[in-house]
């Protein structure tokens, strides 16, 4: 994988999305769509007239592997501008190494919130850009008795805790909250199921990420239960886990992102048929994509712009501009690094397919370090119930 | 609740007492992401800032007599201290321990660490102004119970009553008078103290 040759006249850039373990399903999405998003550049005729060439390797969902890979990127294939990471353990593991070589990391994964690096630009959804929107609309839809299945990591933890903060808020009851681990199958959600049996919540919200997501949902469908009344609500079941389980597992489930597959605007229209032009028609495409897409696209512009992938000039020209990627119109923040984002909602219909049930055609500034979001201006009674 | 003192964070008024630099505008930007309302403040300033909740003090050696003078005044009005630190050499430490901070941050700064800091401080100096409240409180009623005592005293060598029945009269007394037993033994020490002033001017 490592270029010998002289490549000073190309631009390159360390990508690590593992294409191995747990959660690479999600990971290749991002993966591709950021040698999507190359291709597109290079073929345009690269930037400034040079190529960019991608350092790719495989972390193997492993945060060791992730940290070893960072350091050999910096010291030995000397890129400065470095894009990838899905589980925040991962990214935790990385950024030292990036702040070490001064290099920039790039972040396309929704995660927990609670962090600011100068040398993170992160374009997935903080809490405040998908979590609340979500606790809405299933408060409002469901009822407030919740049940909370998660991985073992922190994103969970903190995702839950949010969201546990939510119900108690709006009077309501977290009857339980369980963590399996990390690479759980489908006999780990024996007790889960079994909990589900007994408290029967009106939502069970999933934090569980990677290959345990299709166990998951597939042990929910074989217990029998009916996703009308009792869904399982997530930030992070995209397409790929989608793909993993079957559309009649996964139907009637809901998701909260800033991008789906079947959004209908005419940038959302290109990215997926030139993603499936390239990656096949089954190939899913991820929020996790779109971001991965959209980030490189906005570093190569800002190093078009100052001529440099130095990461301090890339950082100060890239809070400057807009940029029309696929989910609408976005920015990256500069009081925090973090992206100006449309939240979304979707549910899952018989086909697999996430069709939008709540699109307020709203952008959200990212607020990273957001504790508590009050949800005073709603209430239980609220009369725009909508059942399914 | 622990997680209340984070919520509080966000909302309260945080002054920082920091010389213009760019360590002051990191931690500046940074407080402002976790979302607390700050204020700049350079020089030292004579007294408290009014309405301050935290205080992030710069520690800086030639500004020693002006954060003396700082710490010295009006100390009903302190805010959460939070010192501001290049050095950990003893000189420095004393000063530190001299202003009370409840939390020190070291510099250059850094984003992470700073709201873990700040909560730890926070909830530090929720405790010790609680603690110091009920000792307060305590402290009134040892005194209280130390006046009961001696206006028993009084009855008992005065009228010749045992503990119950002086206990009983001032109780009685008291209801009487809608008083609490503690003003009503302070009125019978300080009869008393007029009556012998009196037997001794004789």
């Amino acid at each position: 994988m490592v270029a010998t040759e002289d490549h000073s006249d190309s631009w390159r850039v360390g990508v690590l999305f593992s294409q191995s373990g747990v959660t690479s399903t999600i990971e290749r999405t991002q993966l591709n769509a950021t040698l999507l998003a190359i291709d597109e550049i290079n073929a345009g005729g690269g930037v400034l007239g040079r190529p960019v060439e991608p350092v790719i390797y495989d972390p193997a969902s492993d945060p060791k592997k992730f940290r070893a890979f960072a350091e050999r990127l910096f010291q030995v294939d000397r890129i400065r501008l470095l894009f990838g990471c899905y589980m925040s353990s991962t990214r935790k593991a990385v950024l030292p190494v990036v702040e070490g070589h001064r290099g920039l990391l790039f972040y396309p994964t929704l995660y927990e919130g609670f962090e600011y690096s100068r040398n993170c630009i992160y374009t997935g959804a903080a809490p405040n850009q998908n979590s609340i929107q979500l606790a809405r609309f299933l408060l409002s839809t469901y009822g407030n008795r919740f049940l909370l299945v998660g991985s073992n990591y922190v994103y969970p933890y903190e995702s839950n805790r949010l969201m546990a903060d939510f119900v108690v808020q709006s009077k309501g009851k977290v009857l339980d909250e369980i963590y399996v681990p990390l690479q759980a199958t489908e006999n780990d959600f024996d007790k889960v199921i079994a909990r589900i049996k007994k408290t029967s919540p009106e939502v069970i919200f999933s934090t569980v990420v990677g290959t345990g997501t299709a166990a998951f949902y597939g042990a929910y469908r074989a217990a029998g239960f009916d996703p009308a009344r009792m869904p399982i609500a997530s930030l992070s079941t995209s397409e790929a886990e989608v793909a993993e389980m079957g559309a009649e597992v996964a139907e009637g489930h809901i998701t909260a992102a800033p991008f789906f597959e079947t959004l209908s605007s005419p940038a959302a229209r290109r990215f997926v048929s030139s993603f499936k032009e390239r990656y096949g028609d089954k190939a899913p495409v991820t929020a996790g994509a779109e971001a991965a897409y959209f980030q490189l696209h906005l570093a190569m512009r800002a190093i078009a712009k100052c001529g440099s992938d130095d990461p301090e000039q890339v950082l100060d020209n890239l809070r400057d501009f807009e940029f029309d990627a696929p989910q609408g119109r976005v920015r990256v923040d500069p009081e925090n690094n973090h992206t100006y984002l449309w939240p979304r909602i979707a549910r899952l219909d018989r086909q697999g397919r996430f069709q939008i049930v709540w699109n307020p055609g709203v952008r959200v500034k990212p607020d990273p370090y957001c504790v508590v979001q009050s949800l005073d201006d709603w209430s239980v009674d609220d009369q725009q119930l909508i059942r399914p | 609740m622990a997680i209340q003192i984070l919520r509080d964070l966000r909302g309260l008024r945080v002054q920082v007492v920091h010389p213009p630099d760019s360590e002051r505008t990191k931690l500046v930007e940074h407080l402002r992401r976790i979302g607390c309302m700050v204020e700049m403040q350079w020089p030292v300033p004579d007294c408290w800032a009014d309405g301050a909740d935290i205080v992030l003090l710069a520690i800086e050696h030639d500004m020693r007599l002006e954060i003396q003078r700082l710490l010295k005044s009006d100390a009903g009005h302190r805010p959460t201290l939070i010192a501001v630190v290049s050095y950990e050499d003893p000189s420095t430490l004393q000063l530190v321990l001299e202003a009370g901070a409840v939390a020190v941050i070291e510099r250059p700064i850094r984003p992470f660490g700073l709201l873990t800091n700040i909560t730890i401080a926070r909830s530090l100096w929720m405790e010790r102004r609680e603690a110091d409240k009920r000792m307060r409180k305590l402290e009134r009623k040892l005194a209280g119970i130390q006046r009961i005592q001696r206006a028993k005293t009084i009855l008992m060598s005065g009228q010749g009553l045992s503990e119950a029945d002086a206990y009983e009269s001032i109780r009685r007394q008291a209801m009487s008078k809608r008083l609490s037993m503690d003003d009503m033994a302070s009125a019978i020490i300080h009869a008393n103290e007029l009556l012998q002033y009196r037997a001794k001017g004789d």
